[in-house]
């Protein structure tokens, strides 16, 4: 097959894997715009490129936390370290030690809890007491401005559901915990 | 790739790094659809190529401060969905590959014969795409199915222009032998 044909027929397999999508998707990525849109960390990058060089974990871990211990000790003493290195050298530890998906989950979940807590939002968070194994469970909801509530579950699966669903579902989570 | 001009991406670019929320959506808006499928094309599940889309747009809060006005915005979200899509292969690494549903392709008034043939040969090159190695597969899945001109997807990916030209041509290569295999 000649070159030119090849690339006519790439081009109409764009038109022909173009899937339809989800309308709500657009909605659920605006809900995660931060309300302060935040500066790129230091932090982060470092990981990024170390992830991109291929270097294994253990030496990754290594170079990171060293890079981290030095700067912390440079600027002004080990106490000093920022609060956005510690939160990505948490996210890196998670990487590297490559923690339970159903925990990391719930730690994805809290950090979302307390930026909705903080907005003001009528959230509440039930991470601490239920299984983290459990997919189903309820983790999160809030209340939205139409009176329905979005939930979030132990797979972090969201859903728009109203107040009368939003009881059954603890219901049912009250049900298990006396099983 | 979209209708809208470079001009009002450039002021979009700005008003994102300036911090404006209304910018943040209005760039959902825009591009979700875009970074969707290109996750589905690059292999990963509906429900997985949703996650990354979502964790495309939330790391790309994060980084707005290498967003430069004067580039487009296409290299510089692409090239972070690029990143997490990346980072999902290595972390589940093993995981099967899946293929993107086709929908009908318009009738352009070709013989019923002539249509069956040629969408043979389509449903032959989706496969053959999504049994390109990774790295293959991304330059021709940016290049070709989400139409990013070779410096755009170059800068993607994180190499020189000379690189994804010389990738992309051995993609091709690979595509058309195995196009060469199969009809033997």
């Amino acid at each position: 097959m000649k070159e030119e044909k090849l690339e006519k027929l790439l081009s109409e397999l764009a038109n022909m894997t173009a899937e339809p999508v989800r309308p709500d998707l657009a909605e659920d990525i605006k809900q995660r715009i931060p309300h302060r849109l935040i500066q790129q960390r230091s932090g982060m990058d470092t990981i990024n490129i170390i992830i991109d060089l291929r270097v294994s974990k253990l030496a990754a871990a290594a170079a990171i936390i060293i890079t981290m211990v030095l700067w912390g000790s440079f600027l002004r003493g080990p106490d000093s370290i920022g609060v956005g290195l510690y939160q990505d050298g948490k996210m890196l530890v998670k990487y590297l030690l490559g923690a339970g998906t159903e925990e990391s989950n719930v730690l994805a979940v809290k950090s979302r809890y307390e930026y909705l807590a903080q907005k003001g939002e009528d959230v509440t968070y039930y991470g601490d007491s239920i299984d983290p194994q459990d997919s189903n469970a309820l983790l999160m909801q809030w209340k939205l401005s139409d009176g329905n509530y979005r939930v979030i579950f132990g797979d972090l699966r969201e859903k728009t559901v109203s107040a009368e669903e939003l009881i059954e579902l603890q219901a049912r989570m009250l049900l298990k915990k006396t099983k | 790739m979209n209708d809208f001009s470079e001009q009002t991406k450039d002021s979009l670019a700005a008003r994102l790094k300036a911090g404006d929320r209304a910018a943040a959506a209005e760039l959902v808006d825009i591009y979700y659809v875009q970074i969707y499928l290109f996750m589905r094309r690059l292999g990963h599940s509906h429900t997985a190529s949703e996650d990354l889309t979502q964790e495309s747009f939330f790391q790309a809060w994060q980084n707005i401060s290498r967003l430069r006005s004067d580039r487009a915005l296409n290299n510089w979200l692409y090239q972070i969905a690029v990143n997490v899509s990346r980072l999902h292969w290595r972390k589940h690494k093993g995981r099967k590959s899946f293929s993107i549903e086709g929908v009908d392709v318009p009738d352009n008034g070709k013989a019923e014969f002539d249509k069956v043939g040629h969408l043979e040969q389509l449903e032959k090159l989706k496969i053959g795409v999504a049994n390109l190695p990774m790295k293959f597969k991304e330059a021709v899945v940016l290049h070709y199915l989400q139409h990013l001109s070779i410096a755009e997807a170059a800068e993607a990916i994180g190499v020189r222009e000379g690189t994804f030209k010389s990738r992309l041509s051995r993609a091709l290569k690979a595509l058309r032998r195995q196009f060469i295999a199969e009809d033997r």
